[in-house]
């Protein structure tokens, strides 16, 4: 399963970059997030607990960030596995500075299995742009002076 | 005769029961201090199980154990694989996976709980760390050399290659004025779907040293034998009892692991184990139907006479072999032809091994893929040749008669394709309806009529050439008060043979319908039989019934004779009375009876009593046919296809109850039907099952279909005293290509030859537009 997309961002490209590689803000803007510790390795333990269709649970899993381009790109490596079956996702996201703040371009595939697969298949991809927009939404509440409604742009309704 | 019931269309024996909630099925089934099985099943379809956590689901609260693979190896045999063909690769086949999973749904581990609830949500707490490996789900890439194999040891996936081949094929290839088509068809995967899931009770008593075991199972004799294998049990000790069974369509023919887990677990407690399975464990890890590839070489002449066909089939077999598993396709390449008299026929089957459920018997199994095949053949040919597809039909199709040879070594008991596709034209006004199809087509509507002339095999089968066995049992016990018990080795399962044996035992004694009652499903009970498959229940199982009614009536009639002074022979049986045919001298049925029990002067030689068993082998299997009709119309807007009419005339030999028949042939047709048009299981490129709920998985319902006008012909078959072939296949065989050619007939002026099922209004929107039909 493909998940790209765009979001754009009132704050400098520098601050955007290093929110994006601390922890505490990415556990809180990460939906369902109740763990995430940072790993001798660089990567994190994470606990997310999420819903997707019927299938609520908690997945045990591990983000790793790769190729790290300060303050232009980076890949991620998500592992997880929880009783609703497993996910698997590998991405890059990039970010440019445009009309004076700063463009988050997404781009991965994402691979699920056991239960959510057969029963939330259907779901999946809606799930999948929901879970990165709530990322977002709550991620720009994190960054300094921003007004999130204003600059909202690159195929996402803005939130409500 | 007043008493004539064989031919009537009498209501069934097993409805008031059925229809007012008053049966058991397994899950009704309760034992004091029974304990509850779930399992753990992979989520991945190829990896390797590196570690099970199990510590936390066994403290949660009422569980009592947790076995893995590695517990049971060497204490619970392997799941068996009874076809036993040359050159066959078997792979070990455990009930729980032994260090690497092959399918998503694979058990991995079972817990063990003195509650349900208790037992899933304890096994939603057991962790499994895999290292997942590529899975191979595509059947072309599965055969290429370079691709990763499933079981190492085996070398590669595929498990057999099968080859028929008949006829002259250098006359064929070196005659320059025959047309050649190719065409690749796919033959999707289907799930059986029966409306009450597996489940089984397995109750293992210490003190006595017995195993009873209740299942939802089609073969109760069958399992009662391999349950005995697998868990090292005398099997004198081990009963299997079906007990009402709601719906199998051939996914209970077969020995499954949780059958054996089951036995095995009470073993080990001494107490009753009931596991039940969930709609979305029935999904993915009961059998799955059909899943072919066909490739195609028709060579025909310019008339429309086939002279050769060429198909190489790949047949997907999924992970392991179940039951029958590598037996189904080869049945496909043995009905290949049809009812068509093509003298040059070659078949490869390769059986190839995949990362996904098992497939395996589900009705029809391996003939609606022969018949779909040989009827797609008929339209593309007279498609190409733009001739009428009755037209070519009739000139393929053999003379009638008996035991009909074709290219492909098989015999055909009795044919007449030419009645039952006469019958079915009257009957769906074909020339009219061509005529309303020319005047639609110049208003840019499109219509579309498809034809199928069947022919299947069934009544299974002669045991030399069945993979276990294909003779059948049967009993026949006048009770002392003259009521009539009828034991049969066959396992009806909603087919209605506690009706048709009850008719046929009550008109040859001569008796009250009412007097007789039929058992089956008990292995204590009822003599060893072979069960409910193949449409053989009532071809070979009410067979073997009518020859011990037979027996009972001769010994009834020699003690009658003694009393009435008359011969035996002259004697008949009707009314409740022995007598001579003229009625002038008569005894009443109970008399006799009651002399057979009291034994006070039997004749020398003869035994008291009046129980005899008989068991029936078929000297050959029989060859039901027949002739449907599909009506349907294109929706331009939506790619929609609208069933509007449905002919169906099957010739199933002699009906004993027209009502069954009628039955069977709805319920085939829809089944087949909705292969046509809607039904499909789907993995995904990794192994993962995407229609794994009823939400994804398409069934079809009441409202998608149209009236059925059923019709039939009789031409009875020699193979059995009866006259009967059997039914329970042939409306699910017959009608998937009907449908297809109907569509394809409808879009012909599209100039498209063929689209692969289901005919989904995506694929029809796509082609109506110009486009190919690709699935989005």
């Amino acid at each position: 399963m493909k998940v790209e997309g765009s979001r754009q961002l009132a704050a400098p490209r520098e601050v955007v970059y290093r929110c994006l590689m601390d922890p505490l803000s990415l556990a809180q803007a990460l939906p369902g997030c109740e763990k995430l510790d940072p790993q001798p390795d660089g990567s994190y333990q994470a606990t997310l607990k999420i819903g997707i269709a019927s299938i609520k649970g908690t997945y045990q899993g591990r983000v790793q960030i790769l190729d790290a381009l300060p303050p232009e790109s980076f890949r991620m490596k998500i592992e997880g596995k929880g009783a609703g079956g497993f996910l698997k996702g590998e991405g890059t996201i990039s970010l440019t500075v445009q009309n004076g703040g700063t463009l988050i371009s997404y781009s991965g595939e994402v691979q699920i299995g056991g239960m959510i697969a057969s029963v939330g298949q259907r779901m999946m991809q809606a799930a999948a742009q929901q879970m990165v927009q709530q990322f977002f939404d709550a991620f720009s509440h994190q960054l300094p002076a921003v007004q999130p409604d204003a600059v909202n742009s690159g195929g996402l309704p803005p939130s409500t | 005769m007043s008493s004539k019931l064989l031919g009537e269309r009498i209501k069934r024996k097993e409805d008031p029961r059925l229809i007012q909630g008053r049966s058991h099925y397994v899950d009704d089934i309760q034992l004091c201090g029974m304990l509850y099985l779930a399992f753990v099943r992979s989520p991945h379809a190829h990896a390797e199980i590196k570690a099970i956590h199990s510590e936390a689901a066994q403290k949660m609260p009422g569980v009592l154990a947790v076995y893995t693979g590695a517990d049971l190896e060497g204490r619970l045999g392997l799941i068996p694989c009874a076809a036993g063909m040359e050159g066959l690769k078997v792979p070990p086949h455990p009930c729980l996976a032994l260090r690497r999973v092959r399918y998503v749904g694979e058990p991995v581990a079972v817990v063990v709980a003195s509650g349900r609830y208790q037992a899933v949500d304890a096994a939603a707490q057991v962790e499994v760390d895999y290292e997942p490996l590529p899975a191979i789900t595509d059947l072309d890439k599965a055969v290429s050399s370079d691709s990763p194999v499933i079981h190492e040891s085996l070398g590669d996936n595929i498990a057999f290659v099968a080859k028929l081949e008949g006829g002259d094929w250098k006359a064929v290839e070196s005659d320059a004025s025959l047309k050649v088509i190719r065409q690749r068809l796919v033959n999707q995967r289907l799930a059986p779907l029966s409306m009450e899931t597996r489940g089984v009770v397995a109750s293992y008593s210490p003190g006595e040293d017995t195993l009873t075991v209740w299942s939802s199972t089609q073969i109760p004799h069958l399992l009662k034998t391999q349950l005995a294998v697998m868990t090292g049990m005398d099997e004198a000790r081990v009963r299997v009892i079906a007990p009402e069974v709601g719906g199998a369509f051939g996914s209970k023919l077969n020995v499954y692991a949780e059958e054996g887990v089951a036995c095995f677990v009470s073993r080990q407690f001494g107490k009753p184990v009931k596991w039940i399975e969930s709609r979305r464990e029935n999904l993915m890890a009961t059998i799955h139907g059909r899943d072919q590839i066909d490739d195609l070489e028709i060579y025909f002449r310019p008339d429309g006479k086939v002279m050769g066909l060429k198909c190489h089939i790949l047949a997907n077999l999924g992970a392991y072999h179940q039951l029958l598993t590598p037996a189904i396709p080869t049945l496909t390449a043995l009905m290949i032809l049809g009812c068509y008299n093509i003298p040059a026929v070659f078949v490869e089957t390769k059986g190839v091994f995949t990362n996904t459920m098992s497939t395996d018997a589900y009705r029809g199994a391996g003939r609606p893929e022969a018949t779909y095949i040989i009827e797609r053949v008929m339209d593309m040919v007279a498609r190409e040749l733009n001739l009428d597809p009755v037209e070519v039909r009739l000139k393929n199709f053999p003379p009638p008669g008996k035991d009909i040879v074709l290219a492909t070594g098989v015999s055909y008991d009795t044919a007449n394709y030419q009645k039952t596709l006469k019958k079915v034209l009257t009957l769906s006004g074909y020339k009219k309806l061509r005529r309303e199809q020319a005047r639609l087509r110049k208003k840019g509507k499109y219509l579309g009529i498809g034809l199928s002339t069947y022919v299947e095999i069934c009544a299974m089968g002669p045991s030399s050439r069945m993979p276990a066995g294909g003779w059948e049992s049967g009993t026949v016990r006048v009770e002392p008060t003259g009521k009539v018990t009828v034991l049969s080795g066959t396992s009806p399962h909603g087919q209605g043979e506690e009706t048709s044996f009850a008719q046929i035992v009550a008109e040859e004694l001569g008796v009250p319908y009412d007097d007789v009652t039929v058992y089956h499903g008990d292995t204590n009970q009822v003599p060893m039989g072979i069960g409910t498959f193949g449409s053989r229940t009532t071809a070979v199982g009410g067979t073997a019934i009518y020859h011990a009614a037979q027996r009972i009536k001769k010994k009834m009639a020699r003690l009658a004779a003694v009393k009435l002074g008359a011969k035996p022979s002259e004697l008949v049986f009707r009314d409740g009375k022995i007598e001579t045919e003229d009625g002038s001298k008569s005894v009443k049925f109970g008399e006799v009876v009651g002399e057979a029990y009291f034994a006070k002067q039997l004749p020398p030689g003869l035994a008291p009593g009046l129980v005899e068993n008989y068991v029936f082998e078929p000297p050959n299997y029989t060859y039901p046919f027949g002739a449907h009709v599909a009506v349907v119309e294109i929706d331009n807007e939506t790619g929609e296809v609208n069933l509007r009419n449905y002919f169906a005339v099957d010739d199933c030999g002699r009906i004993l109850n027209p009502m069954l028949v009628d039955g069977q042939i709805h319920g085939g047709l829809a089944q087949g039907i909705g292969q046509a048009l809607w039904e499909e299981h789907v993995y995904d490129e990794n192994g993962q099952l995407l229609t794994g709920t009823l939400m994804d998985c398409a069934a079809p319902r009441a409202h998608q279909f149209c009236w059925f006008e059923t019709a039939n012909t009789e031409t009875r078959t020699p193979v059995n005293p009866l006259g009967v072939k059997g039914v329970g296949e042939a409306g699910t065989i017959g009608s998937t290509p009907a449908i297809v050619n109907a569509v394809m007939d409808a879009l012909r002026p599209l100039g498209v030859r063929h689209i692969d099922m289901p005919l989904k209004p995506e694929k029809i929107w796509q082609v109506l537009r110009g486009g190919s039909p690709q699935v989005v």
